[in-house]
C-alpha cells in the first residue's frame, strides 16, 4: 500500500518537476528473480525527476537523459521497488517478488500470461518450490498433497511406480476424466508425464481451480489446471550450482488387523491319511472343533497350543524329511515379516546462470527407490536443459527434459487389449494369483525363513507346504514385470516484440514417451512325487500331472504415447500455439489488453502387444520359440483439435478489472455436425480497499478483493472412434481360415455432443493486520449438461452399455484458505506461521434420462437422481424394518437381500489441510496434516482376509458359535413377518462356515467402511547453515533437513483393513472408493536431505 | 499499424492453412471394423451359442444328479445350499442376449439384402433356440422390444407363453424362408450343417417339438403342438443327423483363447493336457452311479472315468461334507464317452434328444411316426443313438433295452413317459445340463433324493425351480422389471411348470 502511495506521489512529483538535464541514455532489461523471465511494464524513472519510461514486452527499456550518478527507480506491482545507480550505459535489474503481500503478487495464469493477483476474477493458489520439495517426494503430485483448498491428490497405491491422480473441486464428470490438466511452461502435458518431471526443476506451481480460470485452455481444462513453471537461470550473471541429496526409508505403517490365534484348516470334512486310502474326519469327533491340516491355505484350524506339528508334506519323497515346527504364533506375524524396509535415494545437481538477456539451466537427477515389497526397484534418471535468449525484439525460450525410468516389480497380471496380462503365479485358482493374497495366506506360526528361497529346500513349488497357494517368494523371483520408460518433454517458444503495445509468439511443444514392458513367468517343473499329491488334497502340482510342468510365459507391450504404464497409458502430444498479445492504456486509468490465439494439437497413441503362455525353453523369453500361436494385438488412436481464442482485459484505476474470454474449438472425436463448439467466460474483480476512500490505509483490513466469474466450458470426455459401433474378434477365432466377429458391447452414437460445464464462482480475499492474517474464501457452483456416459444398459437392448449424453449434474462447494503470520521471524527471532485450507465439495445428480433415476457407473457405484455422485450401492443382509439383520432360526446365519443398499458417496466431502512453520535462527520446522472424510470405501481386501482366515475379524468371536449381533428372527410367516430379537440362536458354525460359507462373505456390507482419515503428511526439520559457510568462497550455502511423509494415519474403527485413499481403479477413472489385493499396505517415509549451493 | 495487421493476418493464415480440409476427419476406427460380413457374424454366433449350452449350466448338471463337487473344496453356498442371489449363475442372461443380438443383426441384414435369406433363416432358428433357454429359466423376458437400442433403452418384458407362441411362428417362417430358395448358401460359415439347409429345417422342426413337449405336461394342447403337423414333412433330427457345431476345433491356443471344443476345454484339459479346474471339481454323484448300476447301464464307464485311487467308478453324495470316503482320488471325473477329444463337436441338440422328444410326442399323439414300433421304436432308437454317441455299439444298446427293468425296457416300464425321460436324462448327460434340469422340472423325473443337498445349511430341500432376474436388469432396466413382481426361486413357476 505504502508503495502504491509512493508511486502515486512520484507521479505527482513528476507532473510538477521540470525536465532538468540532458545527459546519457541508459538501456537494460528487467527480469524477475523467481523465474528469470523479463517483466514488461516496469516503471523506470530517474529518481527525483519526471523523466521515466516503461519496459516493453521483452522487459527492455531505453531511458534517455540520465545524469551521471543519478539513481534509477524500478517499480512494478507485486515486486519490491529497486534503486540502482547505473555504472555505464547499461543497467540490468532483477526484481524480487514482494513477499506475502496479498494482491500484489503476480500470478502466472492460463497460457503463461502473468497477471497481478489483484486483477483476477477467479480463485487461484500457489505452491512454492520450497514447499513442494520440503519432504523430497519423487513425484510432483505428492508434494502438492494437502496444500491447497479444493485440490485433492489421490495416491492410489503404494507400488514402486505408484498411480497418482490430482482432482480439483471434486468430481464433475460422472464417468469421464476428472483429473486436472497439467501444464508445464504454458503447454499442457499428458497426465502420465507428470511423474517424469523432476520436482527440483520446478520454480513454482499455480493452481487454477475452476473452469473459469482455465477457460483459455479449452475443453481439456474443464477440471481446472495445475500450471508448473520450471526454473531458468537467475538474473545476476553469476553461475549457481546446487547439489542435493535425499535419503529416505520407507516401512509399512498400516497392516490390516491380523489374528495370531488360529492355524490352518480349510473347512473340508476330511482328508486322506497319507500312503493309505483312508480318509479321516478333519473335525475332532468329540469336540467338533476343526483339526489342524498341515497343507491348508486357509487359516481356520485349532488354536495355537505350542505343540510340535508337521507342516506340509515330506520333502522330496514320501520318506523324505518333514518340517516340524511349534504350533505357536511367531512374535511378529509372517505377513508383517514379509515386507521389508524400502529406501529412496535422490541425487540432484543443477547449474544455472543468467543475466538480463540470457538464462540457462541444466539439471540431472538420479532417483533410486526400493519399496516395502522385496525386490521391487524403480530407477529414474532425469535430465533437463532450459534457457532463454533475447536478441533485440526477438526472444527465444526453450526447454528439453528427458527422463528414463526403469521399474522392476512383481507381476500382478495387469494387461492390455486382447492380450491379457500374465497372472502372478502358475496357480490358476484358489485366489492365489497375486502376491499380496498369497502373503495373506501365511499362517502366524510359519517360520518365514524356511520358505525364503523359492527354489530351495522347503520353498520350491514341489515341496512348498501349502497345497493350494503359492510361495509369495516365488512370485517375487520368478514372475516379474520389467518396465522401461523413455519420456521427453520439450518446447520452444519464439517471441517478437516489434512495439511496446504488441507481442507475437509461437510455441511449439512435443511431449511423448515410449513404454516398453515385459512380463515374464518362469517355467515350473513338477516332480512326479509332487503331482502324485501326497495328501490327495487336489494340490496345485496335481493340476499339472499330464505334462509335469507349467510352461514359461512372456508378454511384451510396446507403446508410443505419454510413456505411462499399462493399463493406463496416455497420448503423446504435439502442439502449436500462436499468440498475439496487445496491450494499451487508452487513458491514464484505463488499461486494456487483448490476447488472440490459435492452438493446434495432435495426440497419438499406439501399442503393440505380443505374448505366449507356452514357452518351449525355460528362461528363454522369445516369442519365436513357443508352442502354439503367438497372441498379438495392436491399436492406434489419434485426436486432433484446432482452437481459436481471445482474452480481453479491461482495468480501471487499478481497482476494478474485467476480463472476458471466448474460445472456439473443433475436435476430431465428434462427428462433423457436432465437433465445433464455443465457450465464453467473464470475470470481474474489485478492490474496495483501494476504491473506497474510508477503507484506504487501514491497518486492520489492509486489503480486500471481491471477485466473481461466470464461464461455460465444453468438454469432450470420450476417446476417439466412439461415434461408430464396432465388431470384436470372437473368442477362439480364427479357426484356420474361418474368421468370426461379434458385435461390440457398447452402443455408440454419431450425435454425441460435448459436455457443457457452466460455472459460477464468487469469492473474497481479505488481508488483515498488515497482511499478517490472510483469508481467502470461495464459493462455486458447477452444472454439467450433456454428461457423456457409457450408461449400463440392459443387455436386452443388444448392448450392455450405451455411450450417450445424459441429463445434468451439479457440483458445488466452498473453499477456505487461511494463513497467519503469528510471529514474524524478523521481528521476534522466533517465527510461527499457521495455515489451514478447508474445502467442502458436494454434488448432486439433477437428471439422467427420461424415466431413469439411477445409473450404474460400475465398481459398485451409481448415479442416482437427487443424490451425490458417485454413490456406492451394494448388497446387504436381509433386515427388518428397524434395520436389524434377520437371521435364520435354524442356522443363525443372515441372508443376502435382493435389493441394493445405499452406502454413501465415494469421494471425500470434507478435506482439511493444516500446515505450520516454526523457525528459530537457522532452524525451521514445517508440518502438514490432512483430514478427509464424508465418504465410504469398499474394502475388497476384507473378503480376502476372511477367505484366508488371517484377518482379525474372523477371529473376533474366538471361532466359536455366536449370536449375530443385533439380529432378529422371523417368527411369523414369509408373508406376514414377525421379528423377534435373537437372543439364543447361534450361528451354526462360528468358524469357517460363517466367515466364508455364509452370506456374510458374499454381501458387501461387512467390507464397507468410512473413508475418513487423518494423516500427518509432511514433517521437515531443516537447518540452514548458510551463515556458517559464508566465509567460504566456494560454498555459498548448506541446508540439511530431516524429512518425513505420512508418518501417522488415523482411521475410524470400522476400517481395520487398509489406507482408504487406495483404489483399484485407474488414475483416470473417477470411481474411487474400492480397493483389492493389488494394493500392498500403506507406508511411512522418513529420512534426511542435504542441499549445497556453490 | 498496417504492418502489424498484416503480421496478424499472416500468422493466422499460417496457423489455419497448415491443416488440410479433412484434418479433423478421423472418424474411421483403425482398430476395429465397423461392419461385419454375414459369414463372420454367423460363424462366431453359432460357435458362441454352442459354447453357452455346453459350459454355462454346470450347476444344473449338479442339481439334476449327474455331478457333485468332490469334497476337496470349500462348500459353495450357492451350489450346495441354494443360497442364491441375483448375481448367482446370471452370466447366461447376458451371454444369451449378446449371442441373440448377433443373430438378430443377420435377420435385419436380410431385410436390406434378400440374398441373405439362408443366413436369416438360420438366425431365426437360433433365436428360437436361445430365447427358449431364457424363457425356461427366467419366465417373462424382453422379446418384442429387445434389440432396438436407438429407440428403446428399457424394453418391456413379454409374457413367457406369448414368446413361446411367437417362437413357433418364427420357426415356421425360417423353414418357409429356406424353402423359398434362391439365397446364398452360407457354406463353411455354417459351422453346424456346413450349408446343408435340410439339416436346419430338421433342427427347426425338432425345436418346435421341444417347445410343444415342454408345455405338454401343463397344457396338453398348446399352440406349438397344434402347429407341429404343418411342418411335419420336413422331418426331425434323429440317429442320422445331429445339430452339432465345429468351426475346426483344435488343441491349440489362438492368442489367449483355447481353440478346443468348449466342453473339452471347460470340463476336460488344457492344451498341454493338464486337467482344468472343473475337471477336478465336478465328480461322480452317488445317486447317478447307483441309478446307472441299477440299470446295468454300460454307459457308466463312458460317463465317468475310473477313480485314481481305486480304479473304480466312485462318487460323493451331493452336499455331503462329512463322510470320510471322498476326495478327488476316490471320486470319478467326467469320462471318455463325454470328453472325447479336443476336436469333438459341440452339441446343440443331439439326435437322441430329438428321438426321445418324438417318442413322447408320439405318445401324446402330437405326431404320427413312420416308425413301425411307434413310440417304442423311437425310444429304442434314442437309446441306441445315445450309446453310439458315447462310443458304444448298437448291439450293446439292444442288449440294454431288452432288459426287463423299469425305465430301461419299454415293456417293463409301467409309465412310458417316465421311461422316456429317464433315458433322455442319461442321453443328455454333460452336454445339455440345462435341458436335463428343465425336463426334471417339467416331469419330476428322475426321482431325485430329498433333500437334494446333504449340506445341513441348505435352505431348501430341492433346487431352485427358476432363476432370479440378474442384478444388471435391476440396475439398468428397473422399470419394466418391477412389473414382474417379487420372484421366489423356489415357488415362482415358469408358465409350463405344473
Amino acid at each position: 500500500m505504502k508503495k502504491l502511495l509512493l508511486v502515486s506521489l512520484c507521479f505527482l512529483m513528476l507532473c510538477i518537476t521540470q525536465v532538468f538535464a540532458q545527459n546519457r541514455t541508459v538501456t537494460g532489461t528487467v527480469t524477475a528473480k523467481e523465474d528469470g523471465l523479463p517483466i514488461p511494464g516496469v516503471t523506470v524513472k530517474v529518481r527525483g525527476t519526471n523523466n521515466g519510461t516503461q519496459t516493453n514486452t521483452a522487459g527492455k527499456y531505453t531511458l534517455a537523459g540520465v545524469p551521471a550518478g543519478a539513481t534509477l527507480t524500478f517499480s512494478f506491482i507485486g515486486y519490491q521497488t529497486q534503486n540502482v545507480v547505473p555504472a555505464g550505459a547499461t543497467a540490468n535489474v532483477v526484481l524480487t517478488l514482494a513477499s506475502n503481500q496479498l494482491g500484489e503478487v503476480v500470478v502466472t495464469t492460463a497460457l503463461g500470461i502473468k497477471q497481478p493477483a489483484r486483477s483476477l476474477g477467479y480463485s487461484t493458489a500457489s505452491v512454492t518450490a520450497q514447499s513442494l520439495v520440503a519432504t523430497a517426494p519423487t513425484n510432483v503430485a505428492n508434494g502438492l498433497t494437502a496444500k491447497v483448498a479444493g485440490l485433492a491428490v489421490y495416491s492410489l497405491d503404494n507400488g514402486v511406480d505408484p498411480n497418482v491422480s490430482i482432482v480439483l473441486r471434486g468430481n464433475r464428470s460422472l464417468e469421464g476424466n476428472n483429473n486436472a490438466l497439467i501444464v508445464v511452461d504454458g503447454v499442457p502435458i499428458p497426465g502420465g508425464s507428470l511423474s517424469a518431471v523432476n520436482p527440483n526443476d520446478i520454480a513454482d506451481i499455480t493452481i487454477l481451480k475452476g473452469a473459469s480460470s482455465a477457460a483459455l485452455y479449452g475443453s481439456e481444462a474443464s477440471n481446472g489446471a495445475v500450471l508448473i513453471t520450471t526454473k531458468r537461470g537467475t538474473g545476476d550473471g553469476k553461475p549457481v550450482i546446487v547439489y542435493q541429496n535425499s535419503y529416505q526409508l520407507e516401512n509399512v505403517s498400516y497392516y490390516p488387523k491380523l489374528q495370531n490365534q488360529f492355524g490352518p484348516y480349510g473347512g473340508e470334512g476330511s482328508y486322506r491319511v497319507p500312503g493309505t486310502n483312508n480318509f479321516v474326519a478333519a473335525t475332532d469327533p468329540i469336540t467338533g472343533a476343526p483339526e489342524y491340516i498341515p497343507y491348508e491355505n486357509q487359516i481356520y484350524g485349532p488354536a495355537y497350543n505350542g505343540q510340535l506339528v508337521p507342516i506340509g508334506a515330506p520333502v522330496g519323497s514320501a520318506t523324505g524329511p518333514i518340517q516340524m515346527i511349534p504350533y505357536a504364533a511367531q512374535k511378529k506375524n509372517p505377513i508383517e515379516q514379509f515386507f521389508q524396509t524400502g529406501m529412496t535415494e535422490q541425487n540432484d545437481i543443477s547449474f544455472s546462470q543468467g543475466d538480463a538477456k540470457n538464462a540457462f539451466y541444466i539439471s540431472a537427477q538420479n532417483a533410486y527407490r526400493t519399496t516395502v515389497v522385496p525386490s521391487d526397484v524403480n530407477i529414474k534418471n532425469a535430465f533437463s536443459v532450459r534457457g532463454h535468449r533475447t536478441y533485440g525484439i526477438f526472444s527465444a525460450d526453450y526447454s528439453v527434459g528427458y527422463t528414463k525410468t526403469r521399474v522392476s516389480t512383481y507381476n500382478s497380471g495387469i494387461g492390455v487389449g486382447s492380450v491379457s496380462g500374465i497372472s502372478g503365479s502358475y496357480v490358476t485358482n484358489a485366489g492365489a494369483a497375486d502376491l499380496y493374497s498369497s502373503v495373506l495366506q501365511l499362517p502366524a506360526f510359519l517360520n518365514l525363513a524356511t520358505i525364503k528361497d523359492p527354489d530351495g529346500f522347503y520353498g520350491n513349488p514341489n515341496d512348498f507346504y501349502d497345497a493350494y497357494a503359492i510361495n509369495p517368494y516365488w512370485v517375487l523371483k520368478h514372475s516379474r514385470r520389467n518396465i522401461s520408460k523413455d519420456q521427453l518433454l520439450s518446447q520452444l517458444k519464439l517471441r517478437l516484440d516489434p512495439a511496446k503495445w504488441i507481442g507475437i509468439s509461437y510455441q511449439l511443444s512435443d511431449n511423448f514417451g515410449i513404454n516398453q514392458e515385459r512380463q515374464t513367468q518362469d517355467e515350473v517343473d513338477f516332480s512326479k512325487y509332487a503331482t502324485d499329491d501326497y495328501f490327495s488334497a487336489g494340490n496345485v502340482p496335481s493340476g499339472f500331472a499330464a505334462t509335469g510342468k507349467s510352461p514359461g510365459q512372456v508378454n511384451d507391450y510396446y507403446s508410443f504415447g505419454d510413456g505411462a504404464n499399462f493399463p493406463n497409458p496416455g497420448y503423446s502430444r504435439i502442439q502449436g500455439d500462436a499468440l498475439i498479445d496487445l496491450h494499451y492504456n487508452f487513458l491514464k486509468d484505463l488499461k486494456t489488453s487483448l490476447v488472440l490465439g490459435n492452438s493446434i494439437r495432435q495426440q497419438y497413441f499406439k501399442y503393440i502387444a505380443t505374448g505366449s503362455k507356452n514357452l518351449l525353453i525355460p528362461g528363454f523369453y522369445n516369442i519365436n520359440t513357443i508352442g502354439g500361436t503367438i497372441s498379438a494385438s495392436e491399436a492406434s488412436f489419434m485426436i486432433r483439435n484446432i482452437s481459436n481464442f481471445g482474452d480481453l482485459n479491461i482495468g480501471w484505476k487499478n481497482f476494478i478489472n474485467f476480463e472476458a474470454t471466448l474460445r472456439q474449438e473443433q475436435d476430431s472425436r465428434l462427428s462433423k455436425a457436432e465437433r465445433t463448439f464455443y465457450y465464453p467466460s467473464a470475470k470481474l474483480s474489485f478492490i474496495p480497499t483501494d476504491a473506497i476512500p474510508f477503507l484506504k490505509d487501514n491497518h486492520i483490513l489492509n486489503y480486500a478483493k471481491l471477485y466473481g466469474s461466470f464461464s461455460r466450458v465444453g468438454n469432450i470426455d470420450v476417446g476417439p472412434y466412439t461415434i461408430q459401433n464396432v465388431y470384436n474378434l470372437a473368442g477362439g477365432f480364427p479357426y484356420g481360415s474361418l474368421g468370426g466377429l461379434t458385435q461390440g458391447g457398447t452402443n455408440y452414437s454419431s450425435t454425441l455432443k460435448p459436455e457443457l460445464t457452466t460455472e459460477v464462482e464468487l469469492g473474497a480475499e481479505l488481508s488483515f493486520f498488515d497482511s499478517r492474517l490472510a483469508v481467502n474464501a470461495t464459493w462455486y457452483d458447477q452444472h454439467v449438461k450433456n454428461q457423456t456416459v457409457p450408461i449400463g444398459t440392459s443387455i436386452t437392448t443388444g448392448y450392455s452399455s450405451t455411450l450417450t449424453n445424459i441429463g445434468e449434474t451439479e457440483s458445488y462447494g466452498e473453499e477456505f484458505q487461511v494463513t497467519g503470520d503469528i510471529l514474524t521471524q524478523a521481528q521476534n527471532k522466533f517465527g510461527f506461521q499457521l495455515g489451514a485450507n478447508f474445502s467442502i465439495n458436494d454434488s448432486k445428480v439433477i437428471s439422467l434420462l427420461p424415466n431413469i433415476t439411477s445409473l450404474s457407473l460400475g465398481n459398485r457405484q451409481y448415479a442416482v437422481v437427487g443424490q451425490p455422485f458417485p454413490l456406492m450401492e451394494g448388497t446387504d443382509f436381509v433386515r427388518d424394518p428397524q434395520g436389524h439383520v434377520v437371521v435364520s432360526a435354524t442356522t443363525g446365519y443372515p441372508s443376502a437381500a435382493q435389493t441394493l443398499t445405499t452406502y454413501g458417496r465415494t469421494t471425500p466431502k470434507y478435506d482439511l489441510g493444516l500446515n505450520t512453520r516454526l523457525a528459530y535462527k537457522f532452524v525451521s520446522l514445517t508440518a502438514v496434516a490432512e483430514y478427509r472424510g464424508g465418504d465410504v470405501v469398499y474394502n475388497g481386501i476384507g473378503g480376502t482376509l476372511d477367505f484366508t482366515g488371517s484377518g482379525y475379524t474372523s477371529a473376533s468371536a474366538g471361532r466359536q458359535p455366536f449370536v449375530f449381533p443385533n439380529s432378529v428372527i422371523n417368527t411369523g410367516t414369509a408373508a406376514n413377518p414377525v421379528y423377534t430379537p435373537n437372543t439364543n440362536v447361534n450361528v451354526r458354525d462360528g468358524n469357517y462356515g460363517f466367515w466364508q460359507g455364509s452370506a456374510y462373505a458374499s454381501v458387501d456390507y461387512p467390507y464397507v467402511s468410512s473413508g475418513a482419515f487423518w494423516k500427518l503428511r509432511e514433517v521437515n526439520l531443516s537447518f540452514n547453515l548458510d551463515q556458517f559457510v559464508k566465509q567460504s568462497k566456494f560454498v555459498k550455502g548448506i541446508t540439511v533437513a530431516l524429512t518425513g511423509r505420512n508418518l501417522f494415519m488415523f482411521v475410524p474403527k470400522n476400517n481395520p483393513w487398509t489406507d482408504p485413499e487406495f483404489s483399484d481403479s485407474s488414475p483416470t477413472s473417477n470411481l474411487r472408493g474400492t480397493n483389492d489385493i493389488r494394493e500392498t499396505p500403506g507406508t511411512r517415509v522418513f529420512g534426511g536431505s542435504l542441499r549445497v549451493t556453490f | 499499424m498496417k504492418k502489424y495487421i498484416l503480421f496478424i493476418a499472416i500468422f493466422f493464415t499460417i496457423g489455419i492453412a497448415g491443416c488440410k480440409k479433412d484434418y479433423l476427419s478421423l472418424e474411421v476406427n483403425p482398430n476395429q471394423p465397423s461392419v461385419s460380413p454375414p459369414g463372420l457374424t454367423l460363424a462366431a454366433a453359432l460357435n458362441n451359442a454352442a459354447a453357452i449350452v455346453n459350459t454355462n449350466y454346470s450347476q444344473d448338471g449338479v442339481w439334476v444328479g449327474w455331478w457333485t463337487n468332490s469334497g476337496n473344496y470349500v462348500p459353495n453356498p450357492a451350489l450346495d445350499q441354494f443360497q442364491i442371489t441375483n448375481t448367482s449363475y446370471t452370466a447366461v442372461w447376458s451371454n444369451l442376449y449378446a449371442n441373440l443380438t448377433n443373430f438378430n443383426n443377420l435377420v435385419l441384414a436380410n431385410q436390406k439384402d434378400p440374398t441373405l435369406g439362408n443366413y436369416a433363416a438360420i438366425s431365426m432358428i437360433m433365436k428360437a433356440y436361445d430365447f427358449e433357454q431364457l424363457v425356461d429359466q427366467f419366465g417373462d423376458v424382453p422379446y418384442s422390444q429387445a434389440f432396438q437400442p436407438s429407440t428403446i433403452l428399457n424394453p418391456q418384458y413379454d409374457g413367457a407363453q406369448a414368446i413361446y407362441n411367437d417362437l413357433v411362428k418364427q420357426l415356421d417362417a425360417a423353414i418357409a424362408l429356406i424353402n423359398k430358395g434362391g439365397a446364398a448358401n452360407p457354406g463353411t460359415s455354417d459351422i453346424v450343417f456346413g450349408g446343408n439347409m435340410v439339416g436346419w429345417k430338421k433342427f427347426a422342426n425338432s425345436l418346435k417339438l421341444r417347445l410343444a413337449i415342454r408345455q405338454s405336461t401343463k397344457f396338453a394342447s398348446n399352440a406349438a403342438s397344434a402347429d407341429l403337423a404343418a411342418t411335419a414333412s420336413e422331418g426331425y433330427l434323429d440317429d442320422t443327423i445331429d445339430a452339432e457345431a465345429n468351426p475346426g476345433f483344435a488343441n491349440t491356443l489362438s492368442g489367449a483363447n483355447d481353440q478346443a471344443s468348449p466342453f473339452w476345454s471347460n470340463y476336460g484339459f488344457d492344451v498341454n493336457g493338464n486337467a482344468t479346474f472343473p475337471n477336478n471339481y465336478y465328480r461322480g454323484n452317488v445317486f447317478y452311479i447307483n441309478t446307472l448300476n441299477g440299470f446295468n447301464d454300460p454307459r457308466i464307464n463312458q460317463i465317468y472315468a475310473p477313480t485314481s485311487a481305486g480304479g473304480v467308478i466312485g462318487g460323493n453324495v451331493f452336499g455331503d461334507n462329512t463322510t470320510s470316503v471322498k476326495g478327488n482320488p476316490n471320486t470319478s471325473a467326467i469320462g471318455p464317452g463325454l470328453l472325447k477329444s479336443p476336436t469333438m463337436n459341440a452339441v446343440l441338440m443331439s439326435g437322441a434328444e430329438s428321438l426321445f422328444l418324438q417318442a413322447e410326442a408320439a405318445l401324446d399323439t402330437y405326431i404320427t411316426t413312420s416308425d413301425p414300433l411307434g413310440a417304442q421304436g423311437l425310444y429304442q432308437r434314442g437309446i441306441t443313438a445315445s450309446f453310439k454317441a458315447m462310443g458304444l455299439t448298437a448291439a450293446q444298446a439292444i442288449t440294454y433295452y431288452a432288459q426287463a427293468i423299469p425305465n430301461v425296457g419299454w415293456a417293463a416300464s409301467p409309465n412310458k413317459q417316465e421311461a422316456i425321460i429317464y433315458q433322455k436324462w442319461i442321453a443328455l448327460t454333460g452336454y445339455s445340463c440345462l435341458e436335463g434340469y428343465l425336463e426334471y422340472e417339467r416331469t419330476g423325473f428322475p426321482v431325485l433324493p430329498s433333500p437334494l443337498s446333504a449340506d445341513p445349511s441348505a435352505i431348501s430341500t430341492f433346487a431352485p425351480i427358476r432363476q432370479f432376474y440378474p442384478l444388471s436388469e435391476l440396475t439398468s432396466n428397473a422399470g419394466p422389471l418391477a412389473k414382474e413382481g417379487t420372484i421366489n426361486i423356489f415357488t415362482t413357476k415358469i408358465f409350463w411348470e405344473k
